[in-house]
Formats: C-alpha cells, sequence, structure tokens
C-alpha cells in the first residue's frame, strides 16, 4: 500500500478504502482517505492523473454528518475549513469508515481531546531558526532609539504590569515608572500608551493603546494626561496630538457607559480625536462568512459583483486601509504624533498602526521586514491569535473568532496591486502566511500572547521555512522605493475582491497569464544575452590584443538595471 | 441620465464651491499668448485672463490663461508650467489643456451671483454673463474656466461660439475637411505634423489587392475578390472591393443583393487554417425569399469550404444587448463609475459557440463589427500586432461601413444613434489584454489614445458612416470649394493609422508591449512578402465530432498550430438542443483552462465576472483623487521596457559581434534604427542610478502627477477626501431632476 507523503514527525492514524470526495468542480470521486495527526489525505486513482486532495487538520472549522444516499454511500460528512472550503464526503455505513472519521475529529481539535497541537510534533530543521527574526532592541535601534525623548524601559520584564504586552516597551524618557503604573490601570487591559514607530526625520511618533477607563462618571487621571502631554512635547515640529480612536462613535459611547471610553478633549487640551468608524470583530467575522457563500463552492456569475457588494467585504477593508492613510498622513504631512487605539488595543489598533507602518516605512516593504513588522506589530503586542483562530478547538461557534488578521493581509495585498513594484515580497508569501495561520505547523500565530509564547524552543518558526525558500517569495518586480511614502487610494474603485486567495478552489478563477512568468522569462533571456555578449568581446579582445588595441565601449555587464530577482 | 433626453436647465453644481483664497493672477502679459493653429483652421472667439480650475487644489494649482475658440477645437493657452503638472506625452494636433469640439459632451455656464445655471445648447441665447463655464467631455473629462477677471462680453461670446461650432449643422462643417482640403491649395503645402517619410504599413481594404493579400495570408483559396460594387452601384454601405466565395457570380451578387437590408450581401471577414470562414451578414429584408437566399447562398458558402462542413449561423440581435442598451450602460457607467458594468459581462458569452462557417446576422453595421473582430483577435495571432490590428478594424469596422457618424454623433443629430460601440469594442480588447499580457504587440495605452482619436474629426477612419460617404462629401466639397483634386476620388484625410500625425516616435513608443515578442509559427506579413497558415494534415483529417478523446488531445498540443484544429474538432452541431456537445464543450473549455495559454495560439478569455475588470486607465484617469502616485500597473511596464531595452541593446551588439542579422532568440523583433527605439522607457546607461521616475502615476500619461503629489499639497485635498468631503468625480450626474 502507497504511503502519503509526510512531513517529520507526522504519524497516520487512519486509512479507509472506498470514500467518496463529492468535489463540487469535479463530480464525485472514490478514494482511499488517509488521516494523519497533520492533515487528511484523499487520493482517488480513478482519474488520470490521480486526483488528490490534501487538507491539513488545523483548518478545520467543525466536522458535520450530513444525510446522503449516493449508491451505497449512506452516511455524508462536511468538513467546513476556516479559509473557505467545505469539502464533502460520502460513506456507507461500515466500522473502517466510523472510525476514521472518529479519528478525523480528534485530531483536528487536538486540544478539545487533550492531544498537543501538532507544531509540538513538528520535526522539520531548517538552516536559519526564523526565531531569531525579531529583536525589538536590534527593530529600535534601526528607528533610531532609544534617543533624548525615547526610552526602552523594562518595566513590562516579568509582564507585570500588562501580560498582554511584549516585555520591552518604548516610552517616553520622563516618566517614570511609578506613573507608568497610575497610567496602566487607567487603561483597559492595562495597555498603556507606548510607541510603535518614529518618523526619522520629524520625531512624530505612532503610538499605540486601549481606551481609557473613562466611564460614565468622567473619570480623570493626571498621570494619563500628562503622559500625552509628554508624548505631544516629544515631538517638537507640532503643537497637537491626533487621537485616532478605531471604534464607530457611537461604540464608544456604549464603551464609555461600561467602564471604557475615550479621552474627551477638554481634559486633554492640545489633543484632537477622530473617530475611524471601523465596525467590531463580529461585524467582521459575519462579513467573511457571508462572502464564503459568495464564493464557494459556485458563483453566480450573474450577480457576481452584487454578492461581493453585499457582504461588505470591500467596503471594510477601504475603511481600513483609509484610516491608515490618514495615521501615515498626519505624520508624513502633518507632522503630527499619532495615538491609536480602540477598546483593547489589540485588533483594530494592530491592523492600523502595521498598516501605516507599511506605507511610511520602506524595511516593513521587504521579505524580511514584513516579517518583523508581524512579529512586532501582532504578536509581541497580544493579537489574540489562539481566540481569533481557535486552534485546535472544537467550539466553532465561540464568538471570539474573527478574522481580523486575514483582513489586514487582503489590505497589503491591496497595497500590492496599487504599488506593484513597491514590494519585495510577493502573492504566494501572503498566502503562505494565511496558510500557516491555521495549519499549526508552525509555532508562529499559535498564542494570544507573548507572555503565554514560550514556544521557541519546542516549535519551528514560519520565518525558518520562509527564509530558506526566499526565491519562492520574491517579487521580480521588486524596485526599492526607499524613502519614499506610498498611499494606497483607499476608493472602491481601485479595491477588488482577492481571487486567487478566497476563490482559489475553483479550478475555473486561475488567471491565465501571470505577468510575472514573463518579466522571468526576460530575465532569463538577458542573462543568455549578456553571457553571448561576454564572450565575443573576450573573442574579439584576445584577437585585437593580438593585432592593436582595444578602443571597445565598457563590459555589457555593467549596463544591467539591477534586478533584485535571482534566475 | 443627459443625452437620451433633451437636457433641461435645471443644472446643479455638485462641483466645490471654489475657495476664496484664489490664487493671485501673474503679472505676465496674458494677451500675447496665442493659440497654436493647425491648417485650415482659424480663431473664432478668445477672452483674456481666464482660470482654468485644476483639481481640488483650492485654487494653487490653477492656471491663468486665454480660453480660444477655434472652428476645432477650445484652447486653453497658458505660459510654461512646474513640472508636476506638465504632461509627459503631447498630442500634434492639440495643446495639453485643448479639447476638440468634438469631444464636448455638454456646456454649462454658471453666474456666482445670480445663482444662474444654464446648459448651452447651438443658436440659443445667453441672458447672463458668465463666470464659470463647464465643459463635460466625450472622454469623461472635465473641464473648469473662471472668468472672475475677465472682461464678461467677450467670456459670453466664446461661450456661445463653443457652443455653436461643437454643434456643426453638416458633415463638411467637421473641422476635417478644412484640414484635409488645405493641402490641395498651394504646392508645398504639408500637412502639420507628420514625420517626412513615415509610410504606412496598414493596409487599407480600399483597394482589392490589399484583400487579395489577405486571402493570401489565410490561405482561403476558395474565395475572390469581387469588384461589382465599384462607384457602389451595388450596395451604398459596403466597400468597392469585397470578398465572397468563387462559386458566387458577379450577376448572383447582383441579383440577391436586393433581399438584404441595405444591400449588404454577405462578406467574408477571415479564414481559419482549417478551411472555415467567418462571414458576416444583414438580416433578409423579403421573408418571402429567405428560405431560397439562405439556401443559396449557405450552398455557396459551404462549397468553399474544404469539407463541405455545414454553415453554422448565428443570430447577433438574439443574443446580444442592443446598441441602445450600450449607450445606456456607458451613461451609467459615466454616472456612478463604479466597478459595476454590466454592458461588458453579457457581451462575450456567445463566443464559445463561435465554429466552422459562423454565420452573423443583424444590421451588420454594429455588433457584427464587434463581434466578427473579437473573433479574429481570438483566432489569430497576426490580428494582435500592431499593424495586424489596425488592418482588423480598417477590415471590419471601417471598410464594413461601420457609421461612425451616427455612433460618434458629431453632428448632434440623433442621441438615439449614439452608442459607444467601438470603445467597447476596445474594452473587450482590454479585457483579453489583461488576460494574455503577452499576447499583444501594443499596449492600453495605445487603445485608450486610439479611442480619444475618435473625438478629433480629422481622421478618415472615424468621419464616415461608410466609405461611399467619404466619397460623396468629397467631391461635394471639392466642388463647392473650386478644389482640383485631379484623379483621386476622395480628399485625403488622414486615417488615423498614420499616428505621426499625433505623436512624435518617441511618444509612439508607448504604444509597444515590453513583453510581446513574435513569434516565426504566427503568420504574417514580413518584407512584402506573404507567409500564410500551414495547411497540416492534421487539420483536414479532424472530423471528429463531440469530444476528443484525452490521451489524443496530449499529443496534439505538441506544436503549433495546434489550437487552431482543436477547434474544428469541436464545431457543435447545434449546441443549444443537443444536451451532449454542451457538455463536451463545457469540458474542453475546462482542459483548455487548465493549461497554459499560448500567447500565439487561440486565446479563450475567462468570462466569470470575477475575470472581467474595470479598465481603470480608460476610466479613471482624469479623477485626480483616484490616481496612484508612484504605482499603479505602469510600475510593472516601466519595469519590463528598461528590461526589454536592455535585451535589445544587448541583440544589437551580439549583430556587431558576429555581423549576423538574426539573432536565434526574438527572429521578430524587428531591427530598428537608433533614433527609433522600441521601448519609451530605456535602460540605464552605464554609471547611472535606475530610479522609477517621479511622474509615474495610475494615469499615466493622461494626467500630470498633477496637486495631488507635489510637495506641500498632499495633505490638504487627500485629508478632504478621506474625512468624507464629497468627492467630485467626473461621473457626477451632469443634470439633476429636480423633483
Amino acid at each position: 500500500m502507497e504511503e502519503v507523503p509526510r512531513v517529520p514527525g507526522e504519524t497516520v492514524k487512519a486509512v479507509a478504502k472506498d470514500v467518496m470526495y463529492l468535489c463540487p468542480f469535479t463530480g464525485a470521486v472514490s478514494g482511499t482517505l488517509t488521516v494523519t495527526d497533520y492533515k487528511l489525505y484523499f487520493k482517488s486513482l480513478e482519474r488520470d492523473p490521480p486526483f488528490v486532495l490534501d487538507v491539513n487538520l488545523g483548518v478545520i472549522s467543525r466536522v458535520e454528518t450530513i444525510s446522503m444516499q449516493i449508491g451505497e454511500n449512506n452516511r455524508g460528512i462536511e468538513i467546513v475549513c476556516k479559509d473557505m472550503r467545505n469539502p464533502r464526503f460520502a460513506y456507507k455505513e461500515e466500522q473502517s469508515k466510523l472510525e476514521i472519521f472518529e479519528t478525523l475529529t480528534k485530531h483536528a481539535f487536538p486540544l478539545s481531546n487533550n492531544l498537543p497541537l501538532f507544531a509540538f510534533l513538528y520535526k522539520e530543521t531548517f538552516p536559519e531558526d526564523g526565531w531569531k527574526v525579531y529583536d525589538p532592541v536590534a527593530e529600535y535601534k534601526r528607528q533610531g532609539l532609544p534617543n533624548e525623548s525615547w526610552t526602552i524601559s523594562k518595566i513590562n520584564s516579568n509582564f507585570e504590569v500588562c501580560d498582554t504586552y511584549p516585555a520591552m516597551l518604548v516610552v517616553p524618557t520622563s516618566i517614570k515608572d511609578e506613573e507608568l503604573r497610575k497610567v496602566a490601570s487607567f487603561r483597559a487591559k492595562h495597555r498603556i500608551p507606548v510607541l510603535s514607530w518614529i518618523h526619522p526625520e520629524s520625531q512624530a511618533t505612532i503610538v499605540r493603546c486601549s481606551q481609557p477607563l473613562v466611564g460614565p462618571s468622567d473619570r480623570r487621571c493626571k498621570e494619563d494626561e500628562r503622559y500625552l502631554q509628554t508624548i505631544l512635547d516629544a515631538n517638537a515640529q507640532s503643537h497637537k496630538l491626533t487621537i485616532f480612536d478605531a471604534r464607530q462613535s457611537s461604540v464608544a459611547d456604549t464603551n464609555k457607559a461600561k467602564d471604557g471610553g475615550y479621552e474627551s478633549e477638554s481634559f486633554y487640551p492640545n489633543v484632537e480625536l477622530n473617530f475611524l468608524e471601523i465596525p467590531n470583530i463580529h461585524v467582521m467575522r459575519e462579513s467573511l462568512r457571508k462572502l464564503r457563500e459568495v464564493v464557494y463552492p459556485s458563483i453566480d456569475e450573474a450577480h457576481w459583483l452584487s454578492g461581493v457588494d453585499s457582504t461588505h467585504w470591500l467596503e471594510y477593508i477601504r475603511l481600513l486601509l483609509a484610516g491608515a492613510v490618514r495615521v501615515a498622513d498626519k505624520l508624513e504631512c502633518g507632522k503630527t504624533s499619532v495615538v491609536v487605539h480602540c477598546s483593547d488595543g489589540w485588533d483594530r489598533t494592530a491592523q492600523l498602526t502595521s498598516l501605516a507602518m507599511l506605507m511610511l516605512d520602506s524595511y516593513y516593504r521587504t521579505l524580511r521586514g514584513f516579517q518583523v513588522l508581524l512579529e512586532k506589530e501582532w504578536i509581541s503586542f497580544g493579537h489574540r491569535f489562539a481566540a481569533r483562530l481557535g486552534h485546535g478547538d472544537e467550539n466553532h461557534a465561540n464568538s471570539e473568532r474573527s478574522p481580523l488578521f486575514v483582513q489586514f493581509v487582503d489590505c497589503v495585498w491591496q497595497m500590492t496591486r496599487q504599488f506593484p513594484s513597491a514590494f519585495e515580497f510577493n502573492e504566494l508569501f501572503l498566502i503562505t502566511i494565511l496558510d500557516h495561520l491555521y495549519s499549526c505547523l508552525f509555532g508562529t500565530f499559535l498564542y494570544n500572547s507573548e507572555q503565554e509564547r514560550e514556544v521557541h524552543s519546542k516549535t519551528v518558526s514560519l520565518w525558518s521555512y520562509v527564509n530558506n525558500h526566499t526565491e519562492d517569495f520574491t517579487n521580480p518586480f521588486y524596485v526599492n522605493y526607499e524613502n519614499h511614502v506610498i498611499y494606497p487610494v483607499a476608493s472602491l474603485r481601485h479595491l477588488e475582491l482577492w481571487v486567487s486567495y478566497y476563490v482559489r478552489w475553483n479550478p475555473r478563477m486561475r488567471p491565465q497569464m501571470p505577468v510575472h512568468q514573463n518579466l522571468k522569462e526576460l530575465l532569463v533571456l538577458r542573462t543568455e544575452l549578456q553571457k553571448k555578449v561576454e564572450e565575443l568581446q573576450r573573442d574579439v579582445a584576445s584577437s585585437r590584443s593580438v593585432s592593436s588595441s582595444s578602443d571597445h565601449g565598457p563590459s555589457p555587464s555593467h549596463t544591467s538595471t539591477p534586478l533584485y530577482t535571482t534566475v | 441620465m443627459f443625452s437620451v433626453k433633451p437636457p433641461k436647465p435645471t443644472f446643479k453644481s455638485y462641483l466645490p464651491p471654489v475657495q476664496t483664497e484664489m490664487k493671485k493672477m501673474p503679472q505676465v502679459n496674458i494677451k500675447k499668448l496665442e493659440a497654436r493653429l493647425l491648417p485650415g483652421e482659424i480663431v473664432v472667439s478668445e477672452v483674456n485672463f481666464v482660470r482654468k480650475c485644476i483639481g481640488m487644489g483650492a485654487g494653487r494649482d490653477d492656471l491663468w490663461g486665454k480660453l480660444i475658440c477655434t472652428n476645432f477645437k477650445v484652447s486653453f493657452v497658458t505660459h510654461e508650467l512646474p513640472g508636476w503638472q506638465k504632461l509627459q506625452y503631447h498630442n500634434r494636433l492639440l495643446g495639453d489643456h485643448d479639447v476638440p469640439l468634438a469631444c464636448v459632451e455638454q456646456l454649462v455656464t454658471v453666474n456666482d451671483a445670480t445663482g444662474k445655471q444654464k446648459v448651452l445648447l447651438s443658436n440659443r441665447k445667453l441672458k447672463f454673463s458668465p463666470t464659470e463655464l463647464v465643459i463635460y467631455c466625450k472622454d469623461f473629462r472635465i473641464h473648469r474656466f473662471r472668468f472672475d477677471e475677465s472682461g464678461p462680453e467677450s467670456a459670453r461670446k466664446v461661450c456661445l461660439a463653443i457652443a455653436h461650432y461643437s454643434q456643426p449643422a453638416d458633415p463638411q462643417l467637421l473641422f476635417g475637411f478644412e484640414y484635409a482640403g488645405k493641402q490641395y491649395h498651394g504646392p508645398s503645402d504639408q500637412m502639420s505634423g507628420g514625420d517626412p517619410g513615415s509610410q504606412l504599413q496598414t493596409p487599407l481594404f480600399d483597394c482589392s489587392s490589399d484583400w487579395d493579400r489577405e486571402i493570401k495570408r489565410t490561405g482561403a483559396s476558395e474565395w475572390r475578390v469581387c469588384s461589382v460594387n465599384e462607384a457602389y452601384t451595388v450596395s451604398p454601405s459596403l466597400p468597392e472591393y469585397f470578398v465572397v466565395p468563387v462559386s458566387l457570380a458577379d450577376q448572383d451578387i447582383r441579383q440577391f443583393s436586393c433581399s438584404f437590408a441595405g444591400q449588404r450581401i454577405p462578406l467574408w471577414c477571415w479564414n481559419h487554417p482549417n478551411g472555415s470562414a467567418l462571414v458576416r451578414m444583414a438580416s433578409i429584408r423579403n421573408v418571402a425569399h429567405q428560405w431560397m437566399l439562405e439556401q443559396r447562398v449557405c450552398s455557396s458558402v459551404t462549397r468553399s469550404h474544404p469539407k463541405r462542413s455545414d454553415v453554422f449561423q448565428s443570430n447577433l440581435d438574439k443574443s446580444l444587448p442592443s446598441i441602445q442598451d450600450v449607450q445606456a450602460s456607458l451613461i451609467k457607467l459615466k454616472q456612478i463609475c463604479v466597478i459595476a458594468e454590466p454592458y461588458r459581462e453579457s457581451e462575450d458569452k456567445w463566443l464559445s459557440s463561435i465554429e466552422s462557417s459562423g454565420w452573423l446576422e443583424n444590421e451588420d453595421r454594429d455588433l457584427s463589427c464587434v463581434v466578427s473582430s473579437l473573433v479574429q483577435l481570438m483566432l489569430d495571432p497576426h490580428f494582435r500586432t500592431l499593424v495586424g490590428f489596425q488592418s482588423l478594424v480598417q477590415k471590419e469596422w471601417v471598410m464594413a461601413g461601420h457609421r461612425f457618424l451616427d455612433r460618434c454623433n458629431h453632428l448632434r443629430k440623433s442621441s438615439k444613434e449614439e452608442s459607444p460601440l467601438f470603445l467597447l469594442f476596445l474594452d473587450c480588447v482590454w479585457q483579453l489584454m489583461n488576460q494574455f499580457p503577452a499576447a499583444f504587440e501594443f499596449t492600453e495605452i495605445y487603445l485608450a489614445v486610439l479611442c480619444d482619436s475618435m473625438w478629433i474629426p480629422v481622421f478618415s477612419t472615424f468621419l464616415f458612416n461608410c466609405p461611399q460617404q467619404r466619397a460623396e462629401h468629397s467631391q461635394d466639397f471639392a466642388r463647392n470649394r473650386n478644389l482640383f483634386m485631379g484623379e483621386e476620388k476622395m480628399l485625403r484625410f488622414p486615417p488615423v493609422w498614420d499616428w505621426s500625425q499625433q505623436f512624435s516616435l518617441r511618444d509612439q513608443a508607448l504604444f509597444n508591449n515590453p513583453i510581446y515578442v513574435g513569434k516565426s509559427a504566427a503568420p504574417r506579413v514580413q518584407n512584402g512578402a506573404v507567409k500564410t497558415f500551414k495547411r497540416t494534415k492534421k487539420s483536414y483529417s479532424s472530423t471528429l465530432r463531440g469530444m476528443p478523446s484525452m490521451q489524443n488531445s496530449t499529443g496534439r498540443y505538441g506544436s503549433l498550430p495546434r489550437h487552431n484544429s482543436l477547434v474544428l474538432r469541436f464545431r457543435p452541431e447545434s449546441p443549444v438542443q443537443h444536451k451532449a456537445p454542451e457538455n463536451a464543450l463545457d469540458h474542453f473549455i475546462k482542459d483548455w483552462l487548465s493549461r497554459p495559454a499560448d500567447p500565439h495560439g487561440l486565446l479563450l478569455p475567462h468570462l466569470l465576472p470575477s475575470h472581467l475588470q474595470l479598465w481603470r486607465l480608460y476610466f479613471l484617469r482624469w479623477v485626480p483623487e483616484l490616481q496612484i502616485p508612484q504605482g499603479g500597473p505602469v510600475t510593472t511596464f516601466y519595469k519590463l521596457s528598461l528590461l526589454a531595452d536592455e535585451i535589445e541593446e544587448l541583440q544589437i551588439k551580439l549583430r556587431q559581434y558576429s555581423g549576423s542579422p538574426t539573432s536565434g532568440h526574438t527572429p521578430n523583433r524587428p531591427t530598428l534604427s537608433s533614433q527609433q527605439q522600441r521601448m519609451y522607457f530605456r535602460a540605464a546607461r552605464p554609471s547611472c542610478n535606475p530610479q522609477q521616475p517621479e511622474y509615474l502615476s495610475s494615469a499615466f500619461p493622461f494626467s500630470p502627477v498633477g496637486n495631488l503629489s507635489h510637495p506641500g499639497a498632499l495633505g490638504t485635498p487627500l485629508r478632504k477626501f478621506l474625512s468624507g468631503a464629497k468627492l467630485w468625480l467626473s461621473s457626477e450626474p451632469l443634470v439633476s431632476q429636480t423633483p
């Protein structure tokens, strides 16, 4: 019996023959289903070449039995996945089949069954250790920190001040630890305002935090007020500080009634407060759920655009991008420091700060810089990956789940569409990140915070894998925009549905001739020609050196445009 | 909706109110500025101290100058501009701020003080002195001029002159006649523009030899050129020369022609290498003769097929939207300019059933043009070269009698006749190009420029409804003006294909697609010699009907022109009635799309709505707020151009070294002299740092980067835009129907 391909550390848990996969695109096909502790693998020899379906278990959201009657097959199962597909199987009611789907359910939700996530069993080794990609001290140093106004504080080194923040925080130099603790008690989940990014010229900063605990009685906190004034003072170019509250203003008011709230402009004299009116995680989850219905399994061609429209997915993408453009524009053109928060400061705040940083700082648009950006703004600052994705947990209806990170990556993809040569990485890189967001193969996206994430020694980092395959993930069109700030146009006229991600399971949706293929062909051709010319030049030069002196121009190898592709 | 109903004078301005902090008028002598005039062009009226509003920059970027109305254009002349407001390419017939009168869609005059607004029509009165003139253009552009500092009377006169001259009553008042007539006045009088020695390579199909060459090129040996319509004695809307089955005698044609609408007997368009022909015809007027005619005509078409295959007819009236639908759809698009574009999606559905000797019926002068030219673009790589594409438009549109004059509505006679079919066609070509970026020799900039040329009324290509009309008006005009045309039957209007009329050689390089590489297997005319398709035995022997066996097909994908032969085997006898062949067709398409596409083979586009996109360059290029500075597809075009240029340099070097004129890699890349480089963007010379030019944006080359990205200006309009200020789009409804 032929073995299924396995990654190191993966073991086969169950095999069943004569299972029918109901492919929505090519019709039903019978074959052998294998379940390992990492994936389900279905192979049919009925077709030539053999038909294969390979779904990692981490992506499974729920498994449901469905009523079915196709010939002998009287049982059916539907596997709802987080990546927009729902494979269905039919089988005959037999012991071996019942067992395999039981095994599948068990390993699809290891945490609900007292099993480890597969990342802890994965045994692959890579030449580079991806856990070392992000070194906070090195990253802050790259930004020119610490400087006279900002310092790297160790106050949270034991996660005592804020258990969802990283150990290392950048705060104003003049603020004492005692004051910081006071500020922490005035901010939701103790997430105090800390620096995310500083403009190299104007010294304007992006600062992130959670909502202030103002409450219905308009509580004040002198330390918090002074703290924001200090952030304002650290930037000599502007006499204002802008706060972007990502929430809808009505929701912020509701929060105020429940002990949360927002900064009152009368207590914070030089502060300008703006609401970005972005709906919450539940709205986003609902939107993506609707999108799934539009794109899978079949699409309604006559109502495609209105179908996509009705999910509001692109509308939310627009809101996020527009918000991030406002943040970036405030810093770049207004030379004004910006504070970003939502309620807890780990969802919309992470989306906005990281998008604005992508626009402002070309380093984050490189393959490695983007990894640093994710490690910093998302992972170390406690985006609740475990809760938002529900790794290994069978409770699919948990209201904590929400596709905010997917939404962020979609925004990045929209930016790469508008600026095809400003990013060093390509679409495959973004899709790979999203695939391993769910796969539980790597330790990168498994936990809620830096404190929870003591997984370095036990799991492999996604970046170990990525940085071992940089060629696959490099955009051949990349030209370094250096210090260019890029402003995407946040208009629906320029946004489009990311078909090659959301609709990729439909074989009819594949693009026919990707343009980067043409570029690669041209690069190969150029290399060949260069070689030929050089050979001929050598020949000519050697024959000339016999007869006369050379009067030829410079070697053609100098004329080549630097292209960041390896061929 | 504006041009469908006569516009009511209830204009409501959607433009933001003009800021009070307006730019001070510069202390320069505007009176000394003069319009650049073409031969035959005269100034009608002019006004000084006019301010042209640019974007939403609160007046900051506005320009001061002189507004002039001539018999050809509305010209705004100004002094030298700062870099960010400069265009990167120039039209030789028009200044950067000029609008041809034929491009004017609607004129609105406004008086701030009284709040009066009026839509100006020809020969109407204007009772107030306008402070502002808004020109809405057919190419989606909007121009705004302020007269705050100008003489009120001359401002009023210019507005009225523009209204009058943009609505000519007679074709001979279109500027092209003056322009073309000028060259008969003096022996040395040359047309402006045009590079000496520029030779037109595009066949115009106005002589029998052009058709002969096309017959040879496609190997249509059972077809002949027929000259029965010389002097338009048979049909006024057909060209003098066209192609018919060998078995059809001139006498038959004369006899049959009366039964077809417009005497338009079936016209041969193209032959597939397997011998199948594409034929277009009008509907049959006399129903009583229908059966007999179909028998006679079809049988002669069948006799011209090597396998005597039956004819497959396709009635476009039933499967496609009407031209009114198309126009209504464009108006909607203009108004909302959003992603929804219904008209484009319904367009291509029929394509999968085009096979064999396709019969395309309808009026035969509108949708037949779109359909037959798209079919040929998909099947024959020759038409995806620049010259090939131009010959296709010439053959299927100009010579086949597409009513450009009526569809463009140059004379403002009837808005019912106006329909953007040619734009629809170009959009379809763009969709193909978008899906097969390496398959076309030309670029989307070329398509946009071609479309814009429709509104410059000097080209023979777009001025008339048919060749006969051109001849008639030429002779009439010459008689009235006492021009001596000698042996010539028509005035020498330049065809649009003489691009040197409009652009320098350097600017024409924007038409060249850097990733297009010609292929020797493709049929093309080289050095005057005609190569034909190879008729392989394979294509003759393929008489199988229905599904191809998959085992066989893998072998057949091996060599060119493999794709074409497959199509023949797939000819469905009646795809709609039987279920089985339809499935086979589905299978074929699925199978087809799963393989890598060959840019020189058959192009089968994805027709899923998700794969049809808005042609953003064309539709969004004038809206400054929608420009992506430093971004857009042009940045990849730039990069590819550098690489292609570098490769060309290397090839030239290689040839110099080896002394041989050909290189093994790209046999069909033309060798160019050093003055005529193929790429607009050149690779950097040694020691030069290749930096992406600052002026690139998603609207390149049509709009300067403008007020959005030059230092200091970025903040204001962008913030205004984002914080919810009403976005002023060129698509705003022009006349609101106030209740």
